[in-house]
Parts: structure tokens; sequence; C-alpha cells
């Protein structure tokens, strides 16, 4: 049985802080919550040196492994070549790793100069500690001129938003996010809706006209109406229409263009909406999806 | 010592969990290392600590993660006062009792975010998210916890006891 009363003093002062703190940050609006951002500033720095560390870390682990651990089969296999073809390997890997980061980062750069706005190039080091939120957190922060709802893409197409900004760091919420909502279009219709995130990690476009001949495979790109990304950018492709009774709009499922699970480098757009004026880029290519319809 | 073994805990914990633990998830859900942490410090060092230490974690999470309602500065110091108290009013801390005590704080917790995610943002399914993420993740904290909460008792003198006797 749990008993308050022999808790005295300080620490009922303490139980009292925090039913005021939890009251007051549950009525606290969105746009109030400077001071503790400005606070928290402070120890995000102190967390950012560690975080980098470890950032480091996990990237020496990673190359130990594919370079090292992951190769010792072929040391079981042939005892003799054992040397030469760790040497031969341990070399290869290391030049793929190279290649494979050289062909990502020159992806990024081409497809930096050809944009018509402008855009910050920034390496994930982090992803959300909890389970509840889908997010990214990323090396730039507003130190590097990253702002809060600055969208946030990739070569493959629209990533997510800027939502939290400290000196260094940025933290992205993923369009395949619950609480993210950004504006989308249908490529082909021109139709326009709001895309949210979905639990299965998908995306889900909603207040389609209901008169809309929107089909399975439809590519959905960025209406440039809000959330900080220009008009035009590749969000992904329809597979699934959804029309429920008695309701005035169509609902479709999203399939992303972006593989959220392998997001190493990212861009974010810095330039404003309103001068950004993008021409519609081409979804890189995908077989086109079997027609399904639910109705 | 332990006010610096506090610290360190505060700087280093939820950039270890953002950047290498997450990696370890079990069917896509990962132990929330926070949750774990301020209820052990609950279990061995009291409310006080447990308190204290849950604002720092929780707050330090919130910055870090994508959610925009501060809801881990309030909840985390919650789950630590909780696990102090009735950590207290027990005289012999079994494992047993401090993994139904993290499995069902975990719970809570999990069905706290769902009920203010619910609330201020776009509708969650209840069973998607309790079979998705509350329950998965509620056994993995609980494992966990216990595992780790083993490895302290093994390496600290063990907490005091209080007597039957002089019980409250």
């Amino acid at each position: 049985m749990i008993s308050l009363q022999s808790m005295v003093g300080a620490k009922r002062a303490f139980v009292l802080l925090l039913a005021v703190l939890a009251a007051a940050l549950l009525i606290l609006p969105e746009s109030n919550d400077g001071p503790l951002k400005t606070m928290g500033g402070a120890l995000v720095t102190m967390a950012g040196h560690p975080l980098k560390a470890l950032d480091s870390v996990t990237q020496g682990i990673d190359s130990i492994w594919s370079r090292y651990i992951a190769l010792l089969h072929v040391h079981d296999e042939n005892l003799n070549l054992r040397r030469e073809t760790a040497m031969l390997q341990e070399e290869a890997s290391r030049l793929r790793e190279r290649a494979a980061a050289s062909d990502r980062l020159r992806e990024l750069l081409n497809l930096k100069e050809e944009l018509p706005y402008t855009t910050i190039a920034a390496r994930v080091i982090a992803r959300d500690p909890t389970n509840w939120y889908r997010s990214i957190v990323i090396n730039k922060g507003h130190d590097d001129g990253i702002g809060v709802e600055m969208g946030v893409m990739t070569p493959s197409g629209a990533v997510g938003r800027v939502v939290k900004v400290q000196r260094q760091l940025a933290i992205v919420l993923l369009i395949i996010d619950r609480n993210n909502a950004i504006t989308g279009l249908v490529q082909r219709t021109r139709d326009e809706g709001i895309v949210e995130g979905t639990e299965k990690g998908w995306a889900w476009i909603k207040y389609l006209p209901l008169l809309s001949n929107v089909k399975v495979g439809d590519i959905v790109v960025t209406s440039g109406m809000a959330g900080g990304f220009p008009r035009g950018l590749p969000i992904g492709r329809i597979t699934r229409i959804e029309r429920r009774e008695a309701e005035l709009f169509l609902s479709a499922e999203i399939q992303p263009d972006t593989d959220f699970g392998r997001l190493e480098e990212v861009l974010v757009i810095t330039t404003p909406r309103e001068s950004a004026n993008l021409p519609l880029l081409p979804v890189p290519g995908r077989t086109q999806l079997p027609a399904k319809r639910t109705e | 010592m332990k006010y610096l073994l506090y610290v360190a805990l505060v700087v280093s914990l939820v950039p270890f969990q953002a950047v290498l633990f997450n990696r370890l998830t079990i069917y896509g859900v990962h132990a929330d290392l926070v949750l774990i942490a301020v209820c052990l410090v609950g279990l061995q060092a009291g409310e006080l600590d447990a308190i204290l230490i849950g604002i720092a974690l929780g707050f330090m999470q919130d910055l870090f993660s994508g959610n925009v309602h501060w809801e881990n500065l309030w909840l985390k110091p919650l789950l630590g006062l909780l696990t102090g108290l009735a950590s207290r009013n027990v005289i012999n801390l079994t494992l047993t009792f401090s993994l139904a005590l993290l499995l069902a704080l975990s719970i809570f917790s999990g069905w706290v975010t769902f009920l203010l995610k619910s609330w201020q943002g776009p509708g969650v399914d209840f069973f998607a998210a309790a079979q998705g993420i509350i329950l998965p993740q509620a056994c993995y904290d609980a494992i966990l916890g216990v595992v780790l909460l083993k490895l302290i008792q093994l390496i600290t003198p063990p907490r005091h006891q209080f007597p039957a006797a002089s019980y409250e």
C-alpha cells in the first residue's frame, strides 16, 4: 500500500512542484515554450558532445563490422588464402564504402546544384529516443542557418520538416510520423490533400475531392502551399484508395519513395517557399503497382 | 560521487539511446532507457532522487525527440515518484516485485503517452498502439530493467531494509 504520510518537508514540496509542472505543461501553448527551449539549449550543447562522440564510435563499429567481423566466414572457408583474402576484402570493402559514400554525396551535390532554391546538406546522427515519434537528429542547427518549419529532402523526395533547432543540431519530424501534416498534390489529377503519417510507417493523403479520378499508382508530390516545401517534390505513390460511406472526401494510402530506415544524408531547404518555383521532379523509377481499390 | 554519476547519466544517456541503443530493436521496438534509469534510481535511492533525475532525463528526452508537448518532462519524474513510493513501502525488494513494477509503470507511461497523442493530435488506434508499442516496450523495459537492477545490486551495497516492527 502506497502511503504519502511519511513524505515530509522537501519531499512534499517536490511532489507539489511536480504536479504544478505537469499542469503547466499540459496547458502551455506551444508558442509559449520559448524559455524551455532556451534552457534546453545549454543541455543540448552539453549532450551534443557525447552524441557526436557516440556517432563517431558507431561509425567506427560499423566500419569494423563491415571490414572485419562480416568477413570472418571467408577465413573459415579458406585458411591458406586467409591473409590475402582478408586484405583484399578489407580494401574492397573500404573502397566500396567510399564509392557508395561518394555516389551518395555526388547525387546529393548534383541535386543541390540543380535545385532552384538553396539547401544545406546535413548528416543524420541519431534517431528519436522514444518509440512514439518518427524523427531524426541532423548535425546542422541554428548556427548553420537551420530554422523551424524548414523542409527536409533527399534525392528521392520529401523527408520531413524541422520541428526543433539547437545551435548545432536540429530535430526533423519525418513525413511518416502521425503528427506530421504537409499539403500534397496528386501529380496527374492535380487534386490537393493533406499528407499525414500512419502507424505502419507509410503516409496517408486525406481530403481528396470525392469525385477525383485518382488511381492506384498515381504519384503524390508536395503542393508548396505549406510545410516548408516547394511545389513538386515527390512524396510517394498511391497504393490504396479508401472511400467511406457518408464521407465527403477520399483518402488514399501512399508508399513513400524515401527509405526512412536508411537515411544518412539529407538536404534542408532554406529558401522561403514563396521564392521557390520547382519544376516537377521525376520520381525515381519503380514498377507500377497492381491496381487495388477498396471502396 | 553519486551526483557525478547522475550528471554523467543526464548528459550521456539520451545520446546513447538515440545513437546506439535504438539499433537494438525487437520487432521494431526499443527499450526506453530513460524510463528504466528513472525507475532504478527510484528503487535504489528513493523518490526524491528519482524525481530530480526524472525531470532532467525527461527534459533531455523531449529535447532530442520529435514531440512538441514536453510530455516526458513531467511523466518521467512522476514515474520516479511512483517507483520511489512503491519501493519504500515494500519491505523486501524482490526481483519479481521489480519486474512487475517496471512492467506496470512502462504500460502506464505508454498509456499516458497514447492518451496525450490522441488528445493533442490526430487519433491513434489504441489496439495498434498497445500491440505495436506499449506492450512490447513494457516487456523489453521490464526485463532489461531487472537485469540492470541485478547488476547494480551485485556491485553496490543492498538497500537499507526496514525492520518490520519499525515500518511506518
